[in-house]
């Protein structure tokens, strides 16, 4: 579903990704895992499409589609979604009106028609329902005056309602407490499905402890050193990541990069 | 000094003669010649320092002088922003052509000519306290002196007049003319009305409107103005209100700009008597190469009364916006109460606000706040709002819309701050996707 080759991006001129080469499928949750300044967070903003990061090398391409080529609306449209490890406070849209606009907006992209206030609001209700999340978020401007559970929940509940082929989830436990983590990521859970891709940003493993990733990978200095299965996490999170460094991966069951 | 005021100057006192009353002619006369000496406004005069005369130089209108029979009476004005208003008005270059309402017991509505035969020690008290002199009043000289078509509206006591929809319309039709209209609005002790004005040309053809409103609060009434305004960039919209408040009156202002090549706004009320209100709002969306300059000015000269002033600018393409708010709070004008705000949005590198707010405070126990801020759309939000799917231009009409409305949310009428909504996204900015702008 998602193949980057060889991606090469700077920032500003400086080197950030340096050859990071990364496949996912459908139906599969992959957590990339890695210290600060390794470039996870770069990883997501290329692949959202944000401005001030530029491709000097390699490929995304995303459903055989060069990515790289679309802009973020479109890449939206296409089915990739990106929950924010900040997610940005809006005063003065409606958090409701907001979510009507985009779902339509994607829905005429692809050719079907748009929902109007009746059919979206059992939308939402059905997608609440899923989610356990109570309608208050509804009736408030986006992210306005959110606590920072509160945001991460509104992420998913968008997601749930946007129905994405590939959720990329920026640091979506950064800032959560122990209960505020579980539920959101219960949410996730419940959206995982055959048809979807997940890519799970995260600095600690206690994310994983709730969502089980099909793979992991250790981003560090711009590539990917080292990936494993779940367990990879755990080990992660024993040692620390100077342990791979001093070249302490060998014994365990993972595969070598580069 | 210009040409232009001393020819209308010139041509507007040699047409006064015995049109009557006398002190009217006389005052005429004065102010005929006010304005041929000294001419228009120009930037050495500070209230005018942003907003130069050029449009209306280019324009160059003569004087517009029509009876009501010689405007073309099929004129297509905008429709109604008011859906069954008490009683509708409509003037079209400058005369009245139209009065449409229920009779409502306690409200008199007259020509200026019969208003002057009714209330005419009340009508002379308004006339000649307004100040013509030097360049800086030019337009209230050129309205003095050119004083003929008008409406007076009288409201007894204790009578709730309704609402008011008065439509200002140009023709364009026989070449550009400046054309010339008072209005008076007189609240009795306790009356109340809402006053809706809508200014909107029906042609591109181009004009300009010179209007002076006078509204009189007796005690304790309540008067709801909005005035919407949505003029061709051919237009030239000069206009001043100016509020007397008795104790205890309630005003309340919402004005929206949307257009016009040259527009020009004075708002100013006095409190006359203590524990008055009155809160002015209200925002400018323009773009192209409309200009719109509001000034209010707020004379706290009784104690115990409070005014807000809240007012959002966007500006897109080349147009270019002017605000300045100025409290006066007078020596013993205790317990007084100034809020002042002002936020805008500059959308283009081409677009220009100037704003100003001013508190002069004499007195000793008054609370006052003000603040004003210049600002572009947040990247950060477009960016965020493009990731779910809205294209930058939709993402950046959503962000201007939701700006606008921290002012229509505070509209108590929900449709009728549901339409102005509308004509807002109408008037916002176009983007093109290279954050280029198309005008």
């Amino acid at each position: 579903m998602l193949e980057i080759k060889n991606l090469h991006v700077t920032v500003g001129g400086k080197p950030i990704l340096k050859g990071l080469d990364f496949t996912i499928e459908a139906g599969q949750v992959h957590a990339i895992m890695g210290p600060n300044g390794a470039g996870k967070s770069t990883l997501g903003n290329v692949i959202a499409g944000r401005e001030g990061y530029e491709v000097t090398q390699g490929e995304v391409l995303f459903k055989g589609k060069n990515l790289l080529e679309l802009k973020p609306e479109e890449r939206a449209c296409e089915g990739i979604f990106m929950a924010f490890q900040y997610p940005v406070e809006i005063p003065g849209v409606n958090n409701t009106y907001f979510l009507r606009a985009a779902l339509n907006a994607q829905r005429k992209y692809r050719g079907e028609p748009e929902l109007d206030s009746m059919q979206f609001l059992k939308l939402v209700r059905e997608k609440l329902k899923i989610l356990h999340i109570s309608d208050d978020l509804l009736h408030r401007a986006v992210n306005e005056g959110f606590s920072g559970g509160e945001k991460k929940r509104n992420e998913i509940f968008q997601m749930a309602v946007l129905e994405p082929v590939l959720a990329v989830l920026d640091e979506t436990d950064s800032g959560l407490d122990i209960d505020a983590l579980r539920l959101v990521a219960e949410g996730i859970n419940r959206l995982r499905s055959e048809d979807r891709a997940m890519i799970v940003i995260t600095h600690y493993q206690r994310l994983l402890d709730h969502i089980v990733p099909d793979r992991v990978h250790v981003l560090a200095d711009g590539k990917i050193v080292a990936s494993g299965g779940a367990d990879l996490a755990l080990k992660l999170e024993e040692q620390g990541y100077a342990w791979l460094e001093q070249g302490g991966i060998q014994p365990l069951d993972v595969e070598l990069r580069a | 000094m210009s040409a232009l005021a001393q020819q209308w100057g010139e041509s507007l006192r040699s047409a006064v003669h015995a049109r009557g009353p006398r002190w009217l002619d006389e005052l005429r006369l004065r102010a005929s010649d006010q304005l041929s000496t000294h001419g228009l406004p120009h930037r050495k005069d500070e209230d005018w320092k942003y907003t130069p005369m050029r449009v209306l130089e280019k324009l160059n209108p003569s004087l517009g002088g029509k009876s009501g029979d010689e405007v073309a009476s099929e004129l297509v004005f905008p429709a109604a922003l008011i859906e069954d208003p008490d009683c509708m008005i409509d003037i079209c270059d400058g005369v009245l052509m139209r009065q449409e309402g229920k009779d409502r017991p306690g409200v008199t509505i007259l020509s200026l000519s019969e208003g002057l035969q009714r209330y005419e020690p009340l009508l002379r008290k308004l006339i000649e306290s307004v100040d013509i002199s030097g360049s800086a009043q030019a337009f209230a000289a050129l309205n003095t002196a050119a004083l003929d078509q008008g409406l007076v509206i009288h409201i007894d006591g204790q009578v709730d007049a309704g609402t008011i929809l008065l439509r200002w319309a140009l023709s364009g039709n026989a070449g550009p003319s400046i054309h010339n209209f008072r209005v008076f609005l007189l609240l009795g002790e306790g009356a109340r009305v809402q006053l809706v004005e809508q200014f909107e040309s029906v042609t591109d053809a181009g004009g300009a409107l010179n209007v002076l409103v006078h509204l009189e609060l007796g005690t304790n009434a309540v008067l709801d103005h909005l005035r919407i305004q949505n003029e061709a960039e051919t237009s030239v919209l000069m206009s001043a209100t100016r509020i007397e408040q008795a104790q205890g009156s309630r005003y309340g202002y919402a004005g929206f700009d949307l257009g016009g090549g040259l527009v020009r706004h004075d708002l100013k009320t006095v409190f006359g008597g203590s524990d008055a209100h009155a809160a002015f709002m209200g925002a400018f969306v323009l773009d192209g190469a409309t200009h719109v300059d509001n000034h209010i000015s707020v004379d706290h000269a009784s104690p115990d009364c409070s005014s807000e002033q809240f007012f959002r600018g966007v500006l897109g393409g080349r147009s270019r916006g002017v605000f300045n708010c100025k409290a006066l709070i007078r020596p013993g004008a205790d317990g007084s109460s100034v809020r002042q705000s002002n936020a805008n949005l500059l959308l283009s590198p081409w677009a220009q606000i100037d704003t100003k707010p001013e508190l002069e405070i004499y007195a000793d126990e008054v609370e006052a706040s003000h603040g004003a801020t210049v600002g572009q759309l947040d990247e950060a939000a477009i960016f965020y709002l493009r990731t779910r799917g809205l294209s930058e231009n939709a993402a950046r009409r959503l962000l201007v819309g939701a700006f606008c409305r921290a002012v229509t949310d505070k509209l108590e009428n929900k449709t009728l701050a549901g339409r102005i909504t509308e004509m807002i996204d109408h008037a916002m900015p176009t983007y093109t996707e290279n954050r280029g702008q198309v005008q």
